[in-house]
């Protein structure tokens, strides 16, 4: 029944749909020149053509993504990791790099641009996968287990393998902090954190970490932008003539377009009012175009791609490479999705950040497409996974005598 | 234990997608109502609809104030690649300096003027350059086909419709119409997004009392008369004694009304109203008025002018032509300052102010025209010894060439106070009537006998043995007066002997007046006497207005009439 399975229809239909209006609202906000727009002599077209060419690359690497042989990509984490760690670092050669707002981000790359910092999220969801799904880890989780049963003394060797994730994690930090790029830095131990947690790696080490975050406040603290972002976020209203402007125009955007919206193309607020309405505050655009239903419509694909994802995940072994590789990529795009629309919506302080398959932006587009290529990959295993199965019938039996023990505890009811 | 972990973080990660769509519901639903509110302000801002302003008429339909298709060129110089070329090809087309144009179009301003209201065939050729960055608006311009034609009276508009002097000014609601807003988009810079509206607000017009005729016959004679006695300034009014309908209203120095910029603002102002001055002679008709309404002398009352001067107070006043007895009528034919002098002490200061009043003279005549001034008039209680008499003959009051017209309309009239006006009607942009301006004749401040007395001395002045012989009118019997009076040196603080104000007032024909009409010339060089100066004026305008009115001649018996149309049949 469950041996001959296709790829999972769901997941790429909630993809295929956020591309599509991905395509409509980025055309939507960059179609009418205003003077920002026009400073860079832009025609309507402009951004559109540039983002559907990132479509189809992003297609492409999506069907590579989904066809790549699975065995293989168990080897590939280590190089891959390598890989976007030399990306990032060419961000800061002459030349190569690309210097915007003050920040070395992007990489020069014809016809635009390449942010790796989106690379590094797959690459470490990977390595991470790679790395919980290795015997030594295993056994050190089980050997510190024994050690505790046993009451040994001396340092646990699960921490040990606890530390070396959690210093990779703080290498591409750095790097990211150098840029300068917080969000990023931000988004990447969130994301480790995350996996890391379901991994089972003790609690008390996962706080630990809260000592490795001081200095991340106190940088906070120390750069005055920062700071004003948080102290603005709690009010933005006072600040909407400065600081608070973009949150509360992105207010205005929500507001003004109620239940239905204003109508496809009719937005007012992406005539300047909104800053980078085509990437970080498109959702904004899309609730005062087309109103809180498909505002809403947009969260449920989201969350429908991350339940599908946590399902595929769960067909396989826990523990298994591709096990954490699925949870974790789905997690990367659901936790982006959700920072994105928490931010806009004054939930979470500001940080520019796109939203997944539907902002303006191609390094995020290209690895948000190649997670989803994975995951159908993984999805559509042929591989039985036998302990998945025998896991489902337990369950079921399991459900049954329970319900037969209440029964005979309470009696049937009515 | 790890699918636990899993459960939570997944559950945490759905929660807060719930946690979103609750905070969407509660923006978008809750604060739909003030934060849509705050959009639209933010978003919209009103708008003054583009105004066809009505147009300017004469009194027979004859355009004076027109509107024409225009284009206003403008640039936005961070479109513009090639600064210099695009300058060059501005430059070429407006006349505007090409150091200037690349200037403003290097500038990082979004949005700049290059030229306002170009016309039409020359921004055409500009728009089929093709030129980056540069673009065109139809605006509607204001022109004036008639140039310099009555221009103090027309008056004129800014580049944006504002209207700055003459009926343009006092009639702007009317003529802009009703104010309409619209409200229009705007983005965040407070730039509007609509190039124009489909509602168009357009104004009603004016029909004009003033003929075109006339005024271009008053204005040729004014040309003529500065230049052959090199005078500084010139005015003359015609206007209908029955009704104050201003026929004509003519002023120089002038100025075009399509380049009003290229004048000194003294050129562009209404002297027929805006400059009293002390008007001399012309005045003693005050005087004679109230002295035959009070009855105080009649036609034959006999005045011993026989000194030649009289002496008021330290001053002492002399008459030009030495004279014997002489009888009341004699005193204003030969306009003898001495006899009215002695005409006047008949009237004590209250009721001489009385009648002064009641000319008009001290306050304004009510003309629909911006800038009146009421001239000065002092109260009787601040007269000086000198004062009853120098008043009598025109001096110690200074009077608008206007306000002297309306005093000579009421002998002309029999005796009514006329307010004088320039609109005869506003019309609506279809042609229906909307208000017409009838005055009517106004209060009457004497008699009719008075007048009729008055106008047969004034006829005499023109006839043999009076001072303006040369105002006479061939065919027509013309009544008026002459004025000649000294202008105060602004040196010396005394009356000059070089600088003098020569005017002729009447109306014509004497028996049944189509036109009272006023001439005053200031500072002529070489003749000043009113009957040498203004006069030929008075008679050059009249007799080519009679004509152009076709109004029939005095002298012709109507037997011949009748032989003429016999002969026809």
């Amino acid at each position: 029944m469950i041996g001959v399975r296709t790829y999972d229809r769901w997941m790429l239909l909630a993809t295929l749909t956020l591309v599509f209006l991905g395509v409509l609202m980025v055309y939507s906000s960059t179609s009418v020149i205003t003077p920002t727009l026009a400073k860079k002599h832009v025609s309507e077209f402009h951004y559109l053509k540039k983002h559907l060419f990132t479509v189809l690359i992003s297609f492409a690497a999506m069907w590579v993504a989904f066809v790549f042989d699975k065995e293989t990509l168990k080897r590939l984490p280590v190089p891959v990791l390598v890989v976007s760690m030399l990306l990032l670092m060419l961000v800061f050669v002459p030349g190569l790099g690309v210097e915007a707002g003050g920040a070395r981000r992007w990489l020069r790359l014809w016809p635009s641009t390449f942010q790796p910092s989106e690379l590094v999220k797959l690459a470490m969801v990977m390595y991470l996968a790679w790395f919980l799904s290795s015997e030594g880890f295993k056994n050190a989780v089980a050997g510190s287990r024994a050690r505790r049963m046993a009451g040994e003394k001396g340092v646990d060797p699960q921490f040990m393998y606890f530390l070396m994730p959690v210093s990779v994690m703080l290498v591409f930090q750095m790097i990211f902090l150098l840029q300068p790029d917080f969000g990023a830095a931000i988004s990447l131990g969130a994301l480790t954190v995350g996996i890391l947690f379901i991994s089972g790696v003790k609690i008390r080490y996962m706080f630990s970490l809260l000592v490795l975050g001081l200095p991340a406040v106190v940088m906070l603290l120390m750069k005055p932008y920062r700071l004003q972002r948080v102290v603005t976020f709690l009010d933005p209203w006072q600040h909407r003539h400065d600081s608070g402007f973009q949150l509360v125009q992105s207010f205005i955007a929500f507001g003004s377009g109620g239940l239905t919206g204003r109508g496809l193309g009719k937005s007012r607020q992406k005539l300047d009012f909104l800053p980078e309405v085509h990437t970080d505050f498109i959702y904004s655009m899309v609730g005062e175009e087309l109103g809180l239903i498909v505002a809403i419509g947009i969260l449920m694909l989201f969350s429908l791609i991350f339940v599908r994802g946590l399902m595929v995940s769960g067909r396989w072994k826990e523990g298994s490479f591709e096990y954490y590789m699925a949870y974790g990529l789905s997690l990367m795009i659901a936790m982006q999705a959700l920072v994105n629309v928490a931010v806009v919506t004054g939930l979470l302080p500001t940080k520019g950040l796109p939203l997944p398959f539907i902002s303006y932006g191609g390094s995020s587009m290209l690895v948000n497409m190649t997670a989803v290529g994975l995951l159908l990959n993984y999805s559509r295993s042929a591989q039985r996974n036998e302990s998945y199965i025998a896991q489902k019938e337990d369950k079921f039996t399991d459900i049954l005598e329970r319900k037969k023990a209440k029964r005979a505890v309470y009696g049937r009811k009515k | 234990m790890e699918n636990r972990r899993a459960a939570i973080l997944s559950t945490a990660v759905m929660f807060g997608f719930l946690l979103v769509g609750i905070r969407l519901a509660d923006l978008m639903l809750l604060d739909h109502d003030v934060l849509a509110a705050k959009a639209r302000n933010q978003q919209q801002v009103m708008v003054d609809v583009a105004v066809n302003r009505g147009l300017i008429l004469d009194r027979r339909g004859r355009a004076l104030a027109m509107n024409v298709d225009a284009y206003s060129v403008y640039g936005r110089p961070f479109r513009v690649k090639n600064p210099g070329e695009v300058s060059a090809a501005l430059s070429d087309a407006t006349g505007r300096s090409y150091d200037k144009v690349l200037a403003s179009m290097r500038s990082n301003r979004n949005f700049i003027w290059v030229k306002r209201k170009m016309e039409t065939g020359s921004a055409e050729r500009l728009k089929g350059l093709g030129l980056e960055g540069v673009g065109f608006i139809p605006e509607s311009k204001r022109t004036y086909p008639k140039g310099r034609l009555a221009s103090h009276l027309i008056g004129f508009v800014g580049v944006d419709n504002q209207p700055l002097e003459g009926v343009e000014l006092r009639y702007n609601e009317d003529l802009r119409g009703e104010i309409k807003k619209v409200l229009v988009s705007k983005d965040a810079g407070g730039r509007t997004l609509s190039e124009g509206f489909d509602v168009q607000s357009r104004g009603n017009g004016l029909v004009l009392t003033i003929d075109e005729g006339l005024q271009y016959i008053s204005e040729q004679a004014l040309d003529r008369v500065i230049e052959r006695w090199e005078a500084v300034s010139a005015i003359a009014i015609m206007m209908d004694p029955y009704n104050g309908e201003i026929l004509a209203m003519a002023s120089r120095p002038t100025y075009d009304l399509n380049d009003p910029g290229g004048y000194k603002t003294s050129s562009r102002r209404n002297r027929a109203i805006t400059d009293p001055y002390e008007p001399g002679s012309t005045f003693k008709v005050v005087t004679a008025a109230a002295a035959l309404e009070e009855a105080v002398v009649t036609p034959a009352t006999e005045f011993d002018v026989s000194d030649g001067f009289i002496d008021v107070g330290s001053m002492r006043v002399y008459d030009s032509r030495r004279q014997d007895r002489i009888l009341f009528t004699e005193v204003i034919k030969t306009s003898s300052n001495v006899g009215t002098i002695q005409v006047g002490s008949l009237i004590d200061n209250r009721t001489f102010h009385e009648y002064i009043s009641k000319f008009g003279f001290g306050s304004r005549t009510g003309v629909d025209l911006p800038g009146e001034a009421p001239g000065i008039v002092r109260d009787y209680k601040r007269w000086s010894k000198t004062s009853h008499a120098a008043i009598s003959i025109g001096y110690e009051v200074a009077v608008t060439p206007l306000q002297i017209l309306r005093a000579y309309a009421a002998v002309a009239n029999g005796g009514w106070l006329v307010t004088p006006h320039v609109v005869k009607e506003i019309v609506a942009s279809d042609g229906t009537v909307l208000k017409q301006f009838n005055p009517g004749l106004g209060e009457h401040i004497i008699s009719t006998h008075t007048a009729n007395t008055l106008k047969d001395i004034l006829i005499s002045v023109t006839q043999e043995g009076g001072t303006a012989r040369e105002a006479a009118v061939s065919g027509n019997l013309v009544a008026g007066k002459t004025g000649t009076t000294r202008l105060i040196d602004p040196d010396t603080g005394e009356y000059s002997h070089e600088r003098y104000v020569s005017s002729f007032v009447g109306f014509v024909p004497a028996d049944n007046p189509r036109f009272a009409l006023v001439v005053v010339v200031f500072e002529p060089k070489k003749q000043y006497y009113g009957g040498r100066v203004a006069a030929p004026v008075f008679s050059d305008i009249a007799s080519q207005a009679l004509a152009y009115m076709n109004v029939p001649r005095d002298d012709f018996r109507n037997e011949n009439v009748l032989l003429v149309r016999n002969d026809e049949f």
